[in-house]
């Protein structure tokens, strides 16, 4: 490294600490000072193209780049409102000075781990390792960097000269920790340089740069160009595009894993937006008091007052400045929250992380996919927001019933901004949602994008690719009902094709009846969704009438796990019949379930189930249900199957029907000494599914019959009439 | 009254070299009747070193932030409630604040469901009520009352104790300050360096609730049990040391490692839960705090010293062991026997410790 030239004085280096308001602030007034002819940002130049749009954005948002060969390999560049790099690109616009990115360009970062995670690792791994003023911060004892730098650097300097301080710290810091300076940091340094070195000859007057106060050391001095520039040799080069998109609080926080985070966003966003008043203890206080407040807890001024005052306090006699983060938690806690830790988790969350969603204009370009969403965001009055929200659609309402869709399609797309609540059951016109938006959606956006230029296009494409790939009648009638749901006509006509396919060429009855269920509900809200429900139950029906044929040979002679699936589908299929086909293939479902049980040597399993269902429908009588379950203790092999299958998850039911519980209870009763002694095993295995609590019930209803004739003489029947009155009216008003 | 001839000497008469030497050394600005600045207080109850080499010895083992907003809270002349469950060393810190901010921990007013508004405010010395009539000197003053006029700090003893409508009478004394006496149609204002600690637990039978009005006029700093097993130990050996010097114990300071045993023991019941987490431990209905700890550590050191060799070894600890765990014979013992096969039995180093143990359950 001979011949190192210092850097030339018109070049001013703002060493600064990302997302820091206090940096944030040198940087302004540093600029306002030099007034420099042109701004360099760390930061990938490919997002030169996008500077020009600075004004149309309102933070926090993040400069997007990806690949154009292989969208999901992105990286995200944020910036708040309180970051350096966003005060440096805001004063260059207001002041028509040109800025740059000078950083490694991101054609090179891109692909340097295209494995591990891409969408998620920004070029930021060496920051996190190491957070240079932090560790100068932890040194002096602090516990935020934020306030050591207010408290120590901003109080004692001005803005001109802390550029030199923390120049110099940063330069002893380097030596400290040389080794912590990987090979990827050198490089991005080099490329830096030889960005410097263009700018000088560019432009004659000063120059103004803006990086982590980590790279000001390698910054400078400059070594012979030559140097540089073979360090960059051979470097991937990519056709990389990229985009402005909405970032949030919570993602800037440190907590959800990105590098140089800040714990507190919400928090520097206050400070910042307080500087200029300088009252941002009482507003932080005030502020608090409203969101405690909003929950029903009691804040009142005069609390909100004595904060203020304890804050002040502990500040002064921990010897700073002014109360940081930690003093007006401290007095939070103590004050208005009353020592409990629950409400100032609120506080935390809402002021301290504080979330919120950036905005980006109108004019900053976007894949035609992305515009579409944002025009059938602003129609459906369906805005992104960066906190859980749970909305209600009536799907006979033309509007809502456009939002469903619209947040189907999506899913379709991989971006799940809504996910459906099932913990509700509304019916068939009614569908709970929980929106949230998360801003790495735009990423499974970006990739999408080559699917087509609308939402609707690019959904149909994934679907009818879906559904032309499928090979099991599962995967297509997956598709099929997600192609209703998304009500896309030439989707549904491709899924349905494709399950005609499918279920031709499967050998399989059991998966034949596994797709019956997802199938049968589709049915019913196919009538809503604006696809012909008759078109789906011929193919319900189509499904329904192989897999019955096939269903007894498919329980005969198969191992337990075969039978197993065998029982699942068995019931699904049922309800399935239940819910959505006609009359005709009723029957032919029952004679299948008929044929299963006369199979005698079909598995217990599946057989004990079809006879339990068989009953339920009446198809059976008890007398003859009886008989089979006599046969199936006389058998040896297969007994507790059949039992089990019979008896399978039906606790509650056979506590509370008193027919069922008869057949049971006659059954057993009706057998001999040693015959009971030899169902005794299998009847204890069969309700050893069944949880404690449901033995216990089922312990007493037994024990409630020897009593149960004397317990019902004690009916009031005054009373009884009374009541049953009233549930009539009840019901009466129901309906 | 020298130290030596009381049993309990109070915080400010037992440290009164370390406060003197505080006060001398002390530069920085003081509350208005403060004894020292409230760094200096807080330096007191955290120890530490002052610059003429005087060693200030650690009174609370814990976080130096709730130290810090207890005292800060005092500067701002609100009152102070310490809450946590029994053996935080609420009464404690309660103690050695006051000493240090006023140079007078014995203003205090015991709260119990017996307590009267008479103890709170005042009373009257009725042979002179009724010989002279109303006056002044027939007004006996309750400690509030004369710390409001002294310009002290009271402390208010398991405040959650008292009747509800004894505690509302602290509503217009915080936050007005003045204690009216209609009867002698005076009223005593309050003078600056006037403040109250009290102290309360959230978690024991028999609390009567606060009401939000009350609770609205402190800052509530809250206590928490040691957070590691370390910190304890620490705490139990200091003040069993403590302890074992001002009761004149013939016996020597307990070995470290029998009292990590019995840290260990409590932390272990207390938190439901072995140290590697394995084992599962039902909860005995005690509350197994650290000063019970100290009170095992304390009687161990008794009776290895008048009936023992001098030192302390499991069988000292045992029978101390039992009666502090044990609370309700039933549901305590099985409880304790539990851990005492599923966990004591299996650590080979506490083989003494176990069959002590058996010997004392019977």
């Amino acid at each position: 490294m001979t011949r190192e030239q210092p850097l030339p004085e018109r070049v001013t280096l703002l060493g600064i600490r990302h997302h820091g308001p206090g940096s944030a602030r040198m940087v302004a007034a540093a600029l306002a000072a030099v007034r420099p002819e042109v701004v360099l940002i760390e930061g990938p130049p490919e997002g030169d193209a996008l500077l020009p749009h600075v004004p149309n954005l309102t933070p926090p948002v993040a400069l997007l780049l990806h690949d154009e060969a292989e969208p999901s390999r992105a990286a995200f560049w944020p910036f708040a409102e309180f970051s350096p790099e966003w005060r440096a690109m805001k004063w260059a616009h207001a002041n028509g000075v040109p800025v740059r990115f000078f950083d490694l360009p991101a054609a090179a970062s891109l692909g340097a781990s295209p494995e591990d995670t891409p969408a998620d690792s920004p070029d930021d791994k060496p920051r996190a390792a190491l957070d240079p003023l932090g560790t100068l911060a932890e040194a002096a004892g602090f516990d935020d960097p934020e306030r050591w730098w207010e408290d120590v650097v901003e109080h004692h300097t001005d803005p001109e000269d802390l550029a030199e301080a923390v120049a110099e710290a940063m330069g002893a810091l380097r030596e400290e920790f040389a080794d912590q300076v990987d090979a990827r940091t050198l490089l991005r340094e080099a490329a830096m340089r030889q960005n410097v070195r263009q700018a000088l000859k560019d432009v004659e007057g000063p120059i103004a740069v803006v990086a982590g106060a980590w790279h000001v050391p390698a910054l400078r001095t400059l070594p012979p160009a030559s140097v540089d520039a073979a360090a960059l040799k051979g470097l991937p080069r990519k056709k990389v595009s990229g985009t402005w998109v909405p970032w949030s609080h919570g993602r800037l926080a440190s907590s959800s894993g990105y590098g140089a985070g800040v714990d507190s966003p919400g928090w520097y966003a206050h400070l910042w937006e307080c500087a200029e008043r300088g009252d941002a203890v009482p507003r932080w206080f005030a502020k608090a008091c409203g969101v405690l407040r909003a929950e029903d807890l009691p804040a009142s001024t005069a609390s909100a007052v004595e904060a203020v005052r304890l804050a002040d306090t502990l500040a002064a006699m921990r010897g700073r400045p002014s109360p940081g983060l930690s003093e007006v938690m401290e007095a939070s806690l103590a004050v208005l929250c009353g020592g409990d830790t629950t409400p100032l988790r609120l506080v935390h969350e809402q002021l301290v992380v504080g979330e919120r969603l950036g905005e980006v204009g109108d004019d900053v370009p976007t894949s035609p996919l992305a515009a579409d969403l944002a025009r059938l965001r602003k129609r459906l009055r369906l805005p992104a927001s960066a906190s859980i929200k749970p909305i209600r659609l009536d799907l006979r309402k033309d509007t809502d019933r456009e939002r469903s869709k619209l947040l189907r399609r999506l899913e379709v797309l991989d971006v799940p901004w809504g996910t459906p609540d099932t913990t509700r059951t509304l019916g068939t016109f009614a569908e709970a949602w929980q929106l949230h938006w998360k801003p790495e959606f735009e990423v499974a956006l970006a990739v999408a994008a080559r699917h087509g230029t609308t939402v609707e296009a690019a959904a149909q494409t994934v679907l009818v690719t879906r559904a032309a790939e499928a090979t099991r009648v599962v995967n297509a009638a997956e598709a099929l009902s997600q192609s209703v749901g998304c009500e896309i006509p030439e989707a549904v006509a491709a899924a349905r094709q494709a399950l005609d396919r499918c279920a031709a060429a499967a050998t399989d009855a059991l998966e034949l009846l596994a797709a019956l269920p997802d199938l049968a509900t589709t049915v019913r809200y196919g009538s809503v969704r604006g696809t012909d429900p008759e078109l789906l139950r011929v193919a319900l029906h189509g499904l329904l009438a192989r897999g019955a044929v096939g269903l007894p040979l498919a329980c005969r002679g198969v191992d337990e796990d075969t039978a197993e699936r065998a029982v699942k589908a068995v019931e699904g299929a049922d309800d399935a019949v239940r819910l959505a086909a006609d009359d005709e293939h009723r029957d032919t479902w029952q004679r299948a379930l008929k044929s299963l049980v006369a199979m005698p040597d079909a598995h217990g399993l599946p057989t004990g189930r079809a006879t339990r269902l068989l009953w339920e429908t009446g198809a059976l009588d008890s007398t003859e249900v009886a008989a089979r379950l006599h046969r199936a203790v006389s058998l040896a092999a297969g007994a507790t199957a059949f039992v089990a299958g019979f008896l399978r998850g039906s606790a509650a039911l056979l506590t509370a029907d008193p027919r069922l519980f008869s057949v049971v209870d006659e059954w057993l009763t009706g057998l001999s000494g040693p015959d009971f002694a030899a169902a005794l095993p299998l009847l204890r295995r069969a309700v050893g599914d069944f949880s404690p609590a449901e033995r216990r019930m089922l312990g007493d209803r037994v024990k409630g019959t020897a009593g149960g004739t004397a317990a019902s003489s004690d009916w009031d029947e005054d009373l009884a009439a009374r009541l049953a009155g009233h549930v009539r009216a009840l019901l009466g008003a129901a309906t | 009254m020298t130290t030596e001839s009381v049993l309990r000497p109070a915080a400010e008469q037992q440290y009164a070299a370390e406060l003197a030497a505080l006060a001398a050394a002390d530069d920085r600005p003081r509350p208005p009747r403060w004894r020292m600045s409230p760094q200096a207080v807080v330096t007191y109850v955290l120890g530490g070193r002052l610059a003429d080499g005087t060693v200030i010895t650690p009174k609370y083992v814990g976080d130096r932030r709730l130290v810090e907003v207890a005292v800060g809270t005092l500067v701002t002349d609100r009152a102070l409630l310490l809450v946590g469950v029994p053996g935080t060393a609420k009464s404690w810190l309660s103690e050695h604040i006051a000493a240090a901010v006023s140079g007078n921990s014995m203003l205090t007013v015991q709260g119990t469901a017996g307590t009267g508004e008479d103890q709170v405010r005042y009373g009257w010395n009725y042979a002179r009520l009724i010989a002279e009539g109303p006056s002044e000197a027939a007004l006996v003053a309750s400690p509030v009352m004369t710390a409001m006029r002294t310009g002290a700090v009271a402390r208010i003893e398991e405040l959650t104790r008292m009747p509800a409508e004894v505690q509302d009478s602290f509503i217009t004394i915080l936050s007005e300050k003045t204690l009216p006496v209609p009867e002698l149609g005076i009223q005593v204002q309050a003078v600056p360096g006037f403040t109250v600690i009290a102290t309360a637990n959230d978690r024991d039978r028999g609390v009567n609730q606060m009401s939000s009005a009350l609770a609205r006029r402190f800052n509530t700093v809250v206590l928490p049990p040691p957070a590691t097993e370390d910190a304890e130990v620490e705490i139990v050996l200091a003040r069993a040391a403590q302890l074992g010097r001002a009761l004149q114990l013939p016996a020597e300071p307990p070995a470290l490692a029998e009292v990590r045993r019995v840290v260990r023991i409590f932390r272990e019941l207390r938190n439901g839960s072995t140290v590697d987490g394995r084992t599962q431990l039902k909860k005995p209905s005690g509350s197994l705090s650290t000063a019970e700890a100290i009170s095992v550590v304390t009687s161990g050191m008794a009776l290895a010293g008048h009936f023992g060799d001098g030192t302390i070894t499991a069988d000292e600890l045992a029978s101390g062991l039992l009666g502090a765990v044990v609370k309700d014979r039933v549901s305590d013992t099985a409880a304790w026997r539990e851990y005492l096969e599923a966990v004591v039995k299996e650590r080979a180093e506490w083989r003494d410790l176990y069959r002590a143990c058996q010997d004392a359950v019977g």
